[in-house]
């Protein structure tokens, strides 16, 4: 039988190093990358007749015309049934400081529509957010994670008192709050803008990972009753591997249809899709790996400690 | 059932008593077996042709969010100094008015929601095809005050200005207000002479008004504004006792008719403006869904893939119970009349991957049990057992985040709690109902009982 118990000092290293990383790159960056959704600004994208332009010279014109510094970008995206299958946008991205204004984006457009080959009948795409706007959608979002953590701490423990104890769901928690430090890890090295995106990924995966752990703990709960004869460390084990197959057949599929997802929307540059798939793929994988190496270990030890806390206790 | 009441004679009585028809062993399977083939075929069939009768539609014509097909969301605050003043009454009366606005240019789609404490309105316009507007100005003429008013002006040299891009003699807006849009009962866009004009009829007080303006300024001008913006500034002629009036200024048709209907409706209290707009634009939208549909059959067809290999038949019947969880959220979708949105379809596709934990969860327990030497039928009985509750706590775990979710989240993300939270309820029935009665009823037909078929060596170590 493969060891996972035995190995547990390894994986905390591993799971340490990769938030350490992530910590790293947040104190480089200096904080996290907001999107304008959660911190205000101005994005504008208008379709190009062709990508023959220059951005620079845009960059420039548009500049001089607000008084406001932007960055102007080549982007591309594609449609795989449109006869024309690649689409050529000219995107604008002003920061929070500098949040457009309704006549300042009219200016925009309008001086794009005259001196620029745009294309012909396009509507331009606009998301602008002032600040003060962004940090209340921020707040909300966040308040709403901070709910459903609570939510789903409250209903497992009312589950678990009953199963294997308030410890156990305890323990349960550690391991999301392991799960979502590794997908912030993830925002901070690869700069990724966070949004309600974001929240969204954040919060699936929190379900997806106490489910995970509920079913190795049930098996514990199980195990506990057949076998015990055996040491703890043997019983824990016995139920990580038993439970193994449903935990990687059940990652498996998730992860075929999430992973075909982010391929398809990065190869036809469909941001907002490949924005929300990628950190599904690192919180699921992450998901699996904390019920098997954090949650159970860590309850292990903690039963380990009781039971030699009582021998001493009683030989006292 | 079946099973048990083979054990339990007293059972088979109890229900001989209730005047149950008595069904050959393995009848009730059958029949179970039929009804879970029927609720799957019912779905299917209900998103393939639609039911206008229960307010489904076809999966075609479903509705779909404006990050699909293009279109506009924002939040207008009212443009005053402070915002603590803006009535919950004034704010019902904007909604009102925009509404007739929105209405008058033949969109019906729309949503718009006011948010008393923050006094603000949310407000989401599809795309409607030709359009091609640059959004940012739709949002901000929907949000104008319309506030027409007819002026005495000053003649003098200091009265009036010359517009410096049209040439145009303009005269400067005085607070002597003549007419306001309050006094006009009716207004028109009419062509005079090939030329749009705005036709208006005013009120009883409007016309008294409007009649002591004109014989008091026979040969002198009344300068019409709509806003603070000059239209134009003709003289009177004549004493008008009508109470009819034209607007005749250099505005196109769609201009012409556009104005007249701002009239009608009546000012805004205040002007609208935008402090927070998202829009989509309809090709990009519809891109993002053709790819977004491909990987979703893709998807699917991986996953089924994945099941038959790993548990054969268990896995065939899992395939079909997956085939009818997707129709059932598309159909729940449409009748909640809900609209499609790309994290919607994302929230289906991860639905795919993870609606069938459950049957993993009891497939592999199955198999389990079939391994330890219990025989088939007694194995499927546990595996579904066994499995319940896990499957159940897992469940609620998602069901929450799904509920948090669909509360504080936007147009699109809404779309993806719902799918999730559709998606849950249904995987959840599809498992532990659908699965369990088609996989009951085959497991007990000779043809399928080999242990082969369930994943598990032929020879049984014991």
């Amino acid at each position: 039988m493969i060891d996972v118990i035995g190995k547990r000092k390894y994986m905390f290293i591993v799971s340490a190093v990769l938030i350490l990383i992530g910590v790293m790159f947040l104190l480089i960056n200096g904080g996290f990358n907001w999107d304008i959704q959660f911190e205000g600004g101005t994005i504008i994208k208008i379709e190009m007749a062709n990508d023959s332009y220059d951005a620079a010279a845009a960059e420039a014109d548009i500049e001089e015309l607000l008084g406001k510094t932007v960055t102007v970008q080549k982007e591309k995206t594609f449609n795989p049934d449109a006869q024309v299958k690649s689409i050529a946008l000219l995107s604008i991205k002003v920061t929070k400081e500098n949040t457009l204004n309704s006549s300042e984006i009219n200016a925009v457009v309008d001086f794009l529509t005259d001196e620029y080959n745009i294309k012909a009948g396009t509507i331009p795409q606009i998301k602008s957010v002032e600040p003060f706007i962004g940090i209340e959608l921020r707040n909300k979002a966040l308040m709403a994670a901070g709910w459903a953590m609570l939510l789903i701490v409250i209903y497992v423990g009312i589950r678990f008192r009953v199963m294997s104890g308030i410890s156990a769901a305890l323990f349960g928690i550690v391991a999301l709050v392991h799960d979502a430090l590794i997908m912030l890890s993830v925002y901070a090295v690869f700069n990724i803008p966070i949004n309600e995106v974001f929240v969204a990924a954040i919060l699936t995966i929190i379900g997806y990972s106490m489910n995970d752990t509920i079913v190795i703990y049930d098996r514990i709960r199980e195990n506990t009753a057949l076998m015990h004869k055996a040491d703890i460390e043997t019983m824990v084990n016995t139920s990580i591997v038993q439970s193994l197959p449903r935990t990687i057949n059940t990652l498996v599929t998730t992860l075929l249809t999430i992973t075909t997802l982010f391929v398809f929307a990065a190869i036809f540059n469909v941001e907002s899709i490949r924005q929300f798939a990628f950190p599904l793929i690192i919180g699921l994988t992450s998901g699996s790996y904390s019920s098997i190496f954090i949650a159970t270990p860590i309850w292990m030890i903690w039963k380990k400690y009781r039971i030699k806390k009582k021998i001493l206790d009683a030989k006292s | 059932m079946a099973n048990k009441s083979r054990r339990n004679p007293r059972m088979d009585y109890s229900s001989v008593s209730k005047k149950e028809p008595k069904l050959k062993p393995g009848a009730k399977l059958w029949i179970r077996f039929s009804v879970a083939i029927l609720i799957v075929t019912f779905f299917i069939v209900m998103i393939l042709t639609g039911a206008p009768g229960l307010g489904v539609s076809k999966v075609s014509e479903i509705k779909t969010g404006i990050d699909i097909r293009g279109g506009v969301s924002a939040t207008l605050y009212p443009d005053v100094e402070n915002i603590a003043e803006v009535t919950d009454d004034q704010l019902r009366t904007i909604r009102t008015i925009l509404e007739q606005r929105i209405e008058a240019k033949g969109t019906f789609d729309y949503n718009m929601s006011p948010d008393y404490e923050n006094k603000r309105l949310l407000l989401e316009i599809p795309y409607s095809s030709g359009d091609n507007t640059n959004p940012q100005k739709v949002i901000d003429d929907l949000g104008t005050m319309a506030l027409l008013t007819f002026r005495e002006v000053d003649e003098t040299e200091d009265g009036y200005v010359i517009n410096e891009v049209t040439g145009r003699f303009e005269y400067l807006p005085t607070d002597r207000i003549v007419i306001e849009g309050s006094d006009i009962e009716t207004a028109q866009a009419v062509l005079v002479e090939n030329k749009p004009t705005i036709s208006l009829k005013f009120t009883d007080v409007g016309t008294e008004k409007f009649s002591e303006a004109t014989r008091r300024l026979v040969n002198h001008p009344i300068a019409i504004y709509l806003d603070e913006q000059f239209i134009s500034g003709p003289n009177v002629s004549t004493w008008i006792k009508t109470g009819e009036a034209v607007i005749t200024g250099s505005f196109t048709t769609d201009e012409a008719i556009d104005i007249a209907n701002k009239l009608q409706y009546g000012a805004l209290p205040f002007a609208m403006i935008a402090k927070e707009i998202n829009s989509i634009t309809p090709t990009l939208g519809e891109s993002a869904l053709s790819v977004t549909l491909d990987a979703a059959m893709l998807a699917m067809i991986l996953v089924v893939a994945f099941m038959l290999l790993r548990y054969r038949l268990p896995g065939a019947v899992a395939s079909v119970g997956l085939i009818g969880l997707v129709a059932s959220i598309i159909f729940w979708i449409s009748a909640f009349n809900a609209s499609i949105t790309l994290p919607g379809i994302a929230g289906i596709i991860l639905t795919i991957g993870m609606g069938v934990d459950a049957n993993v969860i009891i497939y592999e327990r199955i198999k389990e049990e079939l391994r330890r030497g219990i025989e088939l039928q007694e194995a499927i009985d546990i595996g579904f057992k066994r499995a319940f509750s896990t499957i159940l706590d897992a469940n609620v775990t998602t069901l929450i985040t799904g509920g948090a979710l669909y509360i504080v989240g936007s147009g699109p993300i809404k779309g993806f709690a719902l799918t999730l939270i559709i998606g849950i309820i249904m995987s959840f029935f599809t498992a532990i109902v659908i699965v369990k009665w088609l996989l009951r009823a085959l497991a007990s037909t000779k043809g399928l009982s080999n242990r082969w078929l369930y994943g598990v060596k032929k020879e049984v170590l014991k």
